[in-house]
């Protein structure tokens, strides 16, 4: 087996050095740079001015609240709809190949193009929509030009875009479970109720773990379906800027690499802290 | 009885209107595509156009390079794929059937970047294209993700259902390692390296943060960044942009519909297990 140590290396090879290159050196560059200040080719230390800065910085601390808003609200309620909806399919529906491919179709297709569809359903005026809600004697707000009502579109589409993804991996772990539980619990005359929550709750939880985690890491990274729902701008006067906007906001537009790395650093301060309480809950729970 | 059938007719409505609410998008985009910019604007709105506007797609094509963006994506997509599965392939048989000495810390240092979010390194990334002089250039778009620790992961696992002695045998028949990946592990493997190919061509045909910060030349623009460019410019006229909305994602529709089964495994498989 010794012949296989120079062998394996060689096969490894590319991976490494792609993975080198792309993955480990820009993390090392990302935290240096955030110690750093001036544009991209003339760049000198300045210690924690940076970070300094970006906690000052009132759109810092919008775009962080925007980001956590939108994580907090549009995850739960995302994982509850799909909760239902797959539970509905698995427990009520025979042709689920049919509802499970219509679901999943939104994770395929480009959140860019998509985007740019939501924009004129939303729209104030002659959005569908609005139609809709008038013709139902609902307030028809300005979802697009109204700043107090972006967030709130922005996590209108978000919901929309992930249910997809929990449905499919919700539509997996039920069909995983055991059918004994299920046929046990019809012998003791069980309601479909008490089975959902007895039986089918308990066994999802892992799954339901991972796609919280999953949920709230995508949610912080949010930025194209913004980008895609405002036409490139964070909606009307920046009111609905994001951690990812921000980031490449300074970053690109404004050329402060230094600022955009330190919020960079942040972000993903508050990433690796959910991916470690994830693991931790995982193990409580004691699944994979 | 009559209460199961309450409950299944209430199942069917839920459904429904939740089937509609993830379609209408896409029908309203085709649709829309096809109508008269007065269509597109009306009050109340205009689902099904008079007579289907098909010159709106010439004028696409017309009004911005579309071509030149579909051969870019399409460009793009495929050696991303068919690179980084490759490499894949190669570390994850390593990784399966060879024995060597830091295994475990190749391992975890894979499993360890797995975690790391793409946005925390791609503005870094753009950094090191700038400097190499790669910007607007195919090699710029493509190079940071010849690579997909995720995908070389999904292969492992799938590797490491096939029987240990399969390997072990062809050694004895005298294979050697590149014969057996090319003889005997890909064609054991088709599904899953069609899975992950599939997986990573729409995940390639959709990016959008990457390709906007490296490229800022019309010609060298992917369609999604098109997209938005010809948004912006074709402000007003609705019916058009729909239009090229349509034109980006019709051709992952089709292979959706196409691969929906292996498509949706696929994710469910992977994403369990990473």
């Amino acid at each position: 087996m010794k012949t296989n140590q120079k062998k394996a290396w060689i096969f490894l090879a590319p991976t490494l050095l792609f993975v080198t290159f792309f993955s480990i050196w820009p993390i090392i560059r990302a935290f240096i740079m955030s110690f750093q200040s001036g544009s991209l080719i003339n760049l000198s230390w300045s210690g924690f001015s940076n970070y300094q800065y970006i906690f000052k910085d009132p759109e810092f601390w919008l775009a962080i609240k925007n980001t956590i808003l939108y994580a907090l609200i549009s995850v739960p309620v995302a994982l509850a709809i799909s909760i239902m909806l797959a539970w509905l399919i698995f427990s009520k529906i025979k042709n689920k190949g049919l509802f499970e491919t219509t679901f999943f179709m939104p994770y395929v297709t480009s959140t860019i193009a998509i985007g740019i569809v939501f924009r004129y359903i939303f729209n104030g005026e002659y959005g569908m929509l609005n139609f809709i809600l008038r013709f139902l004697h609902l307030p028809a707000p300005n979802w697009i030009d109204d700043p107090a009502m972006s967030l709130t579109t922005i996590i209108i589409f978000g919901i929309w875009t992930s249910l997809a993804f929990n449905i499919v991996i919700l539509m997996g772990a039920l069909r995983n479970i055991d059918p004994n539980y299920y046929t046990i619990a019809d012998m003791y005359g069980a309601s479909g109720t008490e089975k959902f929550w007895r039986i089918t709750m308990p066994q999802l939880v892992p799954t339901i773990a991972f796609l919280l985690t999953m949920n709230i890491i995508a949610a912080f990274k949010v930025y194209t379906s913004v980008y895609a729902l405002f036409n490139g701008q964070a909606g009307v006067g920046n009111s609905a800027t994001t951690a990812v906007f921000y980031i490449y906001n300074k970053f690109q537009i404004v050329g402060t690499p230094g600022v955009a790395m330190a919020a960079t650093v942040i972000l993903f301060i508050i990433i690796m802290f959910v991916t470690f309480l994830q693991r931790k809950m995982m193990k409580k729970i004691g699944g994979h | 009885m009559k209460n199961i059938r309450w409950g299944t007719l209430v199942a069917y409505i839920i459904l429904a209107i939740f089937a509609i609410i993830t379609i209408f998008p896409f029908v309203y985009m085709i649709l829309g595509g096809l109508m008269t910019f007065q269509e597109t604007t009306t009050i109340p709105p205009t689902l099904i156009p008079k007579h289907f506007q098909w010159g709106n797609f010439s004028k696409v094509f017309a009004q911005a390079p579309f071509a030149r963006y579909f051969l870019n994506t399409f460009i793009t997509a495929s050696v991303t794929t068919i690179v980084s599965l490759f490499n894949a392939l190669l570390g994850a048989f390593a990784m399966v059937n060879l024995r060597f000495k830091g295994k475990g810390v190749v391992q975890a240092l894979l499993l360890s970047l797995l975690m790391v979010p793409g946005e925390a390194i791609i503005f870094t990334n753009y950094n090191t294209i700038a400097r190499l002089g790669l910007l607007n250039t195919y090699v710029g778009l493509v190079l940071p993700f010849l690579t997909s620790v995720f995908y070389m992961y999904y292969l492992q696992s799938y590797f490491g259902s096939i029987s240990p002695t399969i390997y072990k045998a062809a050694k004895i028949n005298g294979a050697s390692d590149w014969e057996y990946i090319w003889r005997i592990l890909v064609p054991m493997s088709k599904g899953g390296l069609f899975t992950v190919g599939l997986l990573s061509f729409i995940s390639g045909w959709n990016s959008f943060l990457w390709p906007l910060l490296v490229t800022n030349e019309d010609s060298m623009r992917l369609l999604n960044n098109g997209l938005t460019a010809f948004a912006s410019d074709a402000g007003s006229e609705t019916e058009l942009q729909l239009a090229a909305a349509t034109l980006t994602v019709l051709p992952i529709l089709i292979l959706y519909f196409i691969f929906r089964k292996q498509i949706i495994r696929g994710v469910v498989r992977n994403d369990l297990k990473g």
